[in-house]
């Protein structure tokens, strides 16, 4: 179907397909930013007009990326995964910006995944890597108006003038609306090389661009009609929920459903065989219930007996574990990895440090819990899912399956959170399982608050060990060794301007399987890296902002990890504004205190900083204010990136005194939100967002800035006010301080 | 068996131990109220059952017959209405998954309490869970509701 050498002009830039006439621009979206060509049979059913769609039917996003109505109003396909962080609404300021259109008339359509573009969102990157496409095509669809415009006046495009979806005629008061346009737009023979040239807008020039837009999808979550992918309504739907082996990689030997049948509402049930697509993508062994509702199932499920073989994970015990790990860390050299180019032995030293920080497994919890909706054909499926990697999800259908990737159809729901939970996407291709098991049922399978807890993927628990050489006051070495429970690997990203920075890592394999989980290693790291370098300037007599900065000079872009550049300039640059801003070096009572942290999130190359003050109140820690400052880059909308700042900030502080999980005979043990607790609305300290300025050309990473410093400035601060030093996480607000008398 | 929801009468051989939350969703269609953990603990799934918010979760069906049941979707046709588009204006919802319960919940609120002080806000509210961290702005969107019906 897609010919790239066959491809007429109509297919790229239309104006006849849509209900009422209008443009359409369509691009193939490669990695590389170019805008290709691509053909794509035909539109079905005209789409509801001036508000957000959801696409349930054959056309693909990249057909109709940016369709212009004859109304005027203005429809962009979302080509990445909205689970709340706003990327709806950034990609299209960007795409509205350069098309100098009206901002309310834009309206979002979800889409399906682009094939042959990396349906992929994490690592902070979306608004990064989709800045240029985005600019080009609303710049190019403003030329092809410009250029009708013109023509209809007979005069020369640079006597128009686009603004807010209007035309004018320089120095008359004639106009024509984008709507009225573009049912006109002929589209020219060069329309390749036009889409490569077109000319892009100067930054002094953004209207739309670094405002505080408003979201576009927050109009449809205070009706409650977002489409969530659990709230799916379709002819047919039956609804699944999974009782699944306890332990991870046990299995099924027998069970009896005799109860769970004879629940009214249920329809049948079904085993299903687990399968291990890779090592973050697993499906367990259980037993499907399918019934004519959610409750139905939920119930089908707790009545059914079934026997496990619980299989090797049962016998990990935690205490054991943890003390293992603690004593590889000592006995092990493990895998060297890069950071500096030349490193070292360190020999001649006056003095050394030398800390370990634990940060623990960490659940998930996203409100709404995983689920997915699925039909099996036999040689073909239909998914509706919620996903970070709709790749994923296809490609784990034709491994397990052997369906072609072609006749895998996936419409993709936006998520009520995702933290990288979203990312491997397993549950998809387990709605499928139950499908074939049930016979080609259309079903949604739901997990269970219980289940989202217990079958979660977890955050690898990790212990960083950090050891420096001191010579004259200086750092002359830096050795970072981790130990991680199997995923993902250490970044390593050693950023202080130290020479010998190096790091080891020793991969550990514990009782359940893993996932990505909000900020990813930067979590462990960041922590690990920022209560350390504070307690080596308290060691050193030195104040820890002064200390800091003596280590980050203002033009070094240092390499970490052999990879990344770390622009210490800006780090330097959003830990003097966090400082500034929250009084760094004033006088305390007793009682309280202030820690500090900065950290590069180098996926993203953003930077950020925290300073948080705590105060003691009858024996408890409390969390007052966090104040902080992030450096990411060019700025498309202050409001969202405060939004993010906001929600890392609280979600940390919830790992800080909630995380970590509980297990048992290889199962966790915790189960819902009374012994997986979370923080609470009055819970949270007073927050405050400043946002560094700079001359960056492109917008860099967010959502996972907040996390890495709060953890750690948090941890300051308690040591700050109480003298006790945190290493372990997560901490009990009353007893850590009893402890220490 | 008859349940009245939104100002309309819904007819139905509905399973009276079926949750309140399982009949909107599944059985009429009323997905605007969530699932969020099924026992009362999240919040996600707050309606007002003859103006009290209720935990649609943890209440069976047959508890709502011959009262008025009101959800996120007949919220718009309120005075209430004045909450929405506060969480518009103070930008509140991320993933927006918890905004029905916190909005049905913050109805409850001011139902009873029209002039709420911070911290019965917050004693009111701490019943739900936002992931996503939306609490400041929560707490923003409501204050201003409040001061300007006083003004
Ligand atoms: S779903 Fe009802 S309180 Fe959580
Ligand atoms: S907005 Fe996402 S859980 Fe509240």
């Amino acid at each position: 179907m897609k010919q790239k050498s066959m491809v007429s002009r109509r297919e790229f830039i239309r104006n006849t397909s849509i209900a009422g006439g209008g443009l359409i621009i369509g691009l193939h979206l490669l990695e590389s930013c170019v805008g290709e060509v691509i053909v794509n049979p035909k539109f079905k059913d005209p789409l509801p007009l001036s508000e957000n769609v959801f696409h349930q039917d054959g056309a693909t996003s990249i057909t109709d990326f940016l369709q212009i109505r004859s109304d005027g109003s203005i429809f962009v396909a979302l080509t990445k995964y909205e689970m709340g962080q706003g990327v709806s609404t950034g990609l299209s300021a960007i795409i509205a910006e350069e098309l100098e259109a009206d901002w309310s008339k834009i309206n979002i359509r979800y889409a399906e995944p682009i094939k042959d573009v990396a349906n992929i969102t994490g690592g902070s990157t979306s608004i990064l890597s989709h800045w240029d496409l985005m600019r080009k095509a609303g710049a190019f669809a403003k030329s092809l108006l410009m250029a009708t415009a013109a023509k209809e006046w007979s005069v020369y495009v640079d006597q128009c003038l686009a603004q807010k979806s209007v035309v004018q005629l320089l120095g008359t008061k004639k106009t024509l609306g984008y709507g009225q346009l573009a049912e006109k737009v002929v589209v020219p023979e060069n329309y390749r090389e036009l889409f490569d040239k077109v000319p892009l807008k100067y930054r002094s020039k953004f209207n739309l661009i670094g405002n505080r837009l408003k979201s576009k999808i927050i109009p449809d979550i205070v009706l409650g009609k977002h489409p969530y992918s659990i709230d799916l309504k379709i002819p047919g739907l039956k609804y699944a929920a999974i009782a699944r082996c306890p332990v991870f990689m046990g299995s099924l030997k027998n069970y009896d459903d005799s109860a769970a049948i004879n629940i009214r509402g249920v329809e049948k049930v079904v085993p299903i065989k687990g399968v291990v697509i890779d090592e973050a993508t697993h499906v367990r062994d259980g037993i499907a219930v399918i019934a004519n509702s959610t409750w139905a199932a939920f119930k089908g499920k707790e009545a059914l007996v079934a026997e496990w073989d619980l299989g090797e994970k049962k016998n990990i015990n935690p205490e054991r574990f943890e003390k293992e790990c603690y004593q590889l860390l000592e006995k092990e050299e493990g895998r060297q990895i890069l950071v500096d180019e030349v490193v070292h032995e360190v020999t001649d030293y006056d003095d050394t440090i030398s800390h370990t920080y634990e940060f623990p497994y960490q659940h998930h919890a996203c409100m709404e819990p995983l689920n997915a909706t699925a039909q099996y054909h036999v040689d073909s499926c239909e998914i509706w899912v919620g996903t970070q990697s709709s790749d994923k999800v296809i490609g784990n259908v034709e491994k397990h399956f052997g369906i072609p990737k072609e006749n895998v159809k996936v419409h993709c729901h936006p998520s009520g959170g995702g933290f990288g939970l979203r990312y491997s996407s397993a549950y998809a291709l387990e709605a499928l399982m139950v499908s074939e098991a049930a016979g080609g049922d259309l079903v949604k399978m739901c997990y269970s608050r219980e289940d989202d807890i217990k079958f979660d993927y977890l955050n690898p628990f990790e212990l960083n060990k950090h050891t420096i050489q001191i010579k004259e006051g200086r750092i002359i070495g830096w050795n970072l060794k981790n130990v991680m429970d199997n995923w993902g690997g250490l970044s390593a990203w050693l950023y202080y301007d130290v020479p010998n920075r190096s790091a080891n890592e020793i991969k550990v394999k514990g009782f359940t399987q893993m996932g990505a989980w909000r900020s990813v290693m930067a979590n462990a790291e960041g922590f690990s890296t920022e209560c350390f370098i504070d307690e080596v300037a308290l060691a050193l007599n030195r104040d820890p902002l002064e200390f800091r900065l003596s280590m980050l000079p203002a033009n070094k872009m240092l390499t970490v990890n052999h990879r990344f550049k770390c622009n210490l300039g800006r780090l330097r640059g959003a830990l003097l504004l966090a400082a500034r801003k929250a009084n760094w070096g004033v006088e305390l009572s007793s009682g309280s205190g202030k820690g500090i942290a900065a950290y590069p999130y180098m996926h993203g190359n953003g930077y950020g900083a925290a300073v948080t003050d705590v105060s003691i109140k009858d024996g408890t820690i409390s969390v007052d204010k966090v104040t902080l400052a992030i450096d990411c880059g060019l700025v498309v909308n202050p409001d969202l990136v405060i939004q993010q700042m906001e929600g890392g900030i609280i979600w940390a502080i919830s790992a800080i005194f909630y995380g970590g999980t509980d297990y048992k005979d290889g199962s966790v043990q915790r189960s819902n939100f009374h012994d997986n607790k979370v923080l609470r609305i009055n819970e949270i300290p007073e927050i405050e967002v400043h946002i560094c300025e700079n001359d960056e050309p492109k917008p860099w990473g967010v959502g996972e800035i907040a996390g890495p410093v709060t953890y750690a400035s948090v941890c300051n601060a308690i040591y700050a006010a109480t003298g006790k030093r945190i290493r372990k996480l997560p901490i009990d607000k009353e007893l850590k301080l009893r402890e220490n008398g | 068996m008859r349940i009245h929801v939104n100002d309309k009468d819904y007819e139905g051989d509905f399973d009276p131990n079926m949750p309140i939350l399982w009949v909107l969703r599944d059985v009429l269609g009323f997905t605007g109220t969530k699932y969020g953990c099924g026992k009362g603990l999240c919040g996600a799934c707050t309606i007002l059952v003859d103006d009290q918010p209720v935990r649609s979760c943890s209440v069976p069906v047959g508890f709502a017959e011959g009262k008025r049941i009101h959800t996120i979707e007949g919220l718009e046709n309120t005075p209430y209405r004045s909450l929405q588009m506060a969480w518009i204006k103070e930008q509140v919802p991320q993933c927006g998954y918890c905004q029905s319960g916190q909005l049905m919940n913050a109805v409850g609120l001011l139902k009873t309490n029209p002039n709420p002080t911070e911290n019965e806000i917050l004693d009111a509210m701490q019943g739900n869970i936002c992931r996503c961290g939306t609490y400041p702005r929560i707490i923003k969107a409501l204050k201003t509701v409040i001061e300007n019906k006083e003004a």
